[in-house]
């Protein structure tokens, strides 16, 4: 059901969550992140910094610790996290968009990681619908999104001045407006016209543009051996911003970390891993078949718009622009697909 | 002040004459007002170069790049490689030359003077501006002046949204040069050196302990710091996962037994061994470019790290890095005058 809330009192609301652990913006040493809820909260961010990824798959998961006496068999203990209602406020469109496409690929009927299902399990989403893009790196709309989409979302509120248009997406979202159900009135008619042209006037917003999202997967495909790569990653630095800032890059490495060694003991830990890395799928011979940097800048960005649309038959690019906008030296994904497109028949 | 078309009339002849195989400088990037970093080497590709106070980067890192490209084909290049360098750059190349990474004929300096106004912070510039993201920006005597998304021009005064490493910069022209551009305004430091580092250092030590726990856990690891850094150049770094020398001859065994110093886990712990390393790797090196503290996506003051290190170097050896090529070097040179008492 539609609903209001007065922005006063979004916080009563967080309050009134006693069940949930809540997150939302908080600025620290100038750096928007997901905190644990204060007191005192307002969505007046623009995006965070870091996409909300790393609630159901963290940058550093234990998978088991391992313990070797002498002589006697190895003792592992699997580190299952634990369950936990959490609800992570303030998640921008694009940030939301990328759940689906981290799930489909956690979440796999196949290979589902049982990590990142009890992380997810029980995670919420609070959407905040970008009334104008929050910055001109933006480009949700070249790529199938929408500035005020509710995909991923479990509630979605929209910006209507001194209130929150709050839009319940799943049951979940029913479960957390009705937690706080006197908070809430009901949305007139008048309300949701309101709604209606806010959403209407932020899809007119103009933004970055690809010329050819989704013919992207095949020309990438084409222009595989261009040597376009190389002169678009001339710059490039291999630095791992542009991953891991991304709200669906999910590569990932896996280490043994010793920590004593009579008896031998330590955690066996999957960490992030980055494609821009120069030891990225470097194998055990020595030989690296993504030597270069172009061949990693190309990993990045048919990873996004060719591979993942060949195995899932969606974008995995949500158009948040933070590798765009957070680029030491202008590597410009916008600019990256259109160039290696264009022209292609 | 320059004037753009110079900087291009001498990339642009040397490429013409064969004199140098590429220039490394900048152009126009495609999101908005930063430029970015290029390689041309053709002479009609000068045309594309931009001087402006976004040229922030530190070329001399594509210097090394090159080298170690060059190295990795096994090519001998014949002509030397320019680089556009402002003040900073050039001691950094010196640097460089000083620790044989290459030699004084195999690079080409365009010394392009900052001419006392450095380059802009783009974090106090949102501020400045209120979060408006300009699309260009110019030089103009001690402005800059920034076009608005809207058309309109707003003129700053660059002291005001300048980078930190400017404002305390001592030598924004480049004393090691090919050729050089604008005038010499050496020693118009704005802040006294080492002004951010002295503030920082009247805090507490339980204060400063505190403060660097909280900057350095929230670091992602991205690594921008290290490879963005011109000095960072070593084959293998401690804190990649695997090692890059791997031969067909390397046994299970020394694969299996390496020493893993610092974990690619990004805990408080293994934050903080990357970072002090990183920043003991620099002393006697670091010419405060501050190119590690622009490009950190979350903000990690790292030049207080650096600044703390050239201060020890300049007090305790007198050692100011980047000055000559054929000096000695901070960590591999022995002197009985050195100012500090406690090696007697």
């Amino acid at each position: 059901m539609d609903k209001l809330i007065d922005k006063a009192r979004l916080s009563d609301w967080i309050t009134a969550l006693a069940d949930w652990e809540v997150f939302a913006p908080a600025l620290e040493d100038g750096v928007w992140t997901f905190k644990a809820a204060g007191e005192a909260v307002s969505l007046g961010h623009t995006n965070v910094k870091q996409p909300p990824k790393d609630f159901a798959f963290p940058q550093r998961e234990i998978y088991f610790s391992f313990e070797q006496v002498k002589g006697e068999p190895p003792r592992l203990t699997q580190k299952l996290p634990a369950e936990a209602k959490r609800v992570v406020f303030g998640v921008r469109p694009c940030d939301g968009r990328a759940v689906p496409r981290m799930d489909r690929v956690f979440n796999d009927p196949q290979f589902p990681d049982a990590y990142y299902q009890a992380r997810r399990n029980g995670l919420a989403y609070v959407g905040l619908a970008c009334n104008r893009p929050v910055a001109p790196t933006c480009f949700c709309k070249s790529v199938g999104g929408s500035p005020v989409s509710s995909e991923g979302m479990d509630v979605l509120l929209t910006d209507l001045g001194d209130r929150y248009f709050v839009q319940a997406v799943t049951k979940t979202g029913e479960a957390l407006v009705a937690a706080a159900d006197k908070l809430f009135v009901k949305a007139s008619p008048a309300d949701k016209k309101a709604l209606e042209k806010t959403h209407a006037d932020a899809e007119a917003q103009p933004q970055r543009a690809i010329a050819d999202a989704a013919g992207a997967a095949k020309k990438l495909k084409a222009n595989f051996d261009s040597p376009l790569w190389e002169t678009l990653a001339q710059g490039c630095i291999g630095c791992g911003i542009c991953t891991f800032l991304c709200p669906t890059c999910h590569c990932f490495d896996i280490n043994d970390e010793v920590t004593g060694t009579a008896p031998m003991k330590g955690n066996r830990v999957r960490t992030w891993d980055n494609c821009q890395f120069p030891d990225f799928t470097m194998h055990t011979s020595g030989h690296n078949p993504r030597e270069t940097l172009g061949s990693r800048l190309r990993q990045r960005v048919c990873h996004k718009f060719q591979y993942f649309h060949e195995n899932y038959g969606m974008l995995q690019c949500t158009g948040c622009g933070r590798c765009v906008s957070e680029c030491p030296v202008g590597i410009d994904i916008v600019n990256v697909v259109n160039k290696v497109t264009e022209n292609v028949a | 002040m320059i004037k753009i078309q110079d900087i291009r009339d001498a990339a642009r002849d040397m490429l013409a004459k064969g004199e140098v195989r590429a220039v490394i400088g900048w152009q126009r990037g495609s999101r908005g007002m930063a430029a970015e970093p290029v390689v041309i080497n053709a002479p009609e590709q000068a045309d594309g170069l931009v001087w402006d106070p976004t040229c922030y980067h530190n070329l001399s890192l594509y210097l090394v790049n090159d080298k170690k490209a060059q190295a990795h084909a096994k090519q001998k290049p014949t002509l030397p490689i320019a680089i556009i360098a402002k003040g900073c750059d050039a001691r950094s190349c010196v640097v460089l030359m000083q620790e044989n990474y290459f030699r004084r004929d195999d690079i080409y300096i365009i010394g392009v003077s900052c001419e006392g106004t450095g380059v802009i912070d783009e974090r106090k510039l949102a501020v400045a501006l209120g979060g408006v993201k300009p699309t260009s920006a110019a030089f103009d005597g001690d402005d800059y002046v920034v076009t608005l998304p809207d058309g309109s021009e707003k003129r700053l005064p660059a002291r005001e949204v300048m980078a930190d490493r400017c404002l305390e910069c001592r030598e924004p022209f480049p004393k090691e040069n090919n050729i050089a551009l604008g005038e010499d305004k050496t020693g118009r430091a704005l802040e006294a050196p080492f002004a951010a580092l002295a503030r920082f250092e009247q805090q507490s030590e339980a204060e400063r302990w505190n403060y660097w726990q909280r900057q350095f856990d929230r670091c992602i690891r991205c690594f921008a710091c290290r490879s963005v850094c011109p000095m960072c150049f070593c084959d293998e770094c401690v804190v990649d996962s695997i090692e890059m020398k791997v031969a067909p001859t390397t046994s299970a065994e020394e694969k299996a037994s390496r020493v893993r110093w610092i974990e690619r886990s990004n805990t408080l712990a293994d934050n903080f061994g990357y970072h002090m390393t990183r920043a003991m790797h620099l002393a006697g090196r670091c010419i405060d470019c501050g190119e590690c503290e622009r490009v950190c996506p979350v903000n990690i003051p790292l030049r207080l790290l650096n600044n703390k290190m050239e201060r020890e170097a300049r007090e305790q050896f007198g050692y100011e890095p980047g000055a000559s090529i054929g000096g000695p070097s901070l960590v591999s040179s022995f002197r009985d005058d050195d100012p500090g008492t406690w090696i007697r």
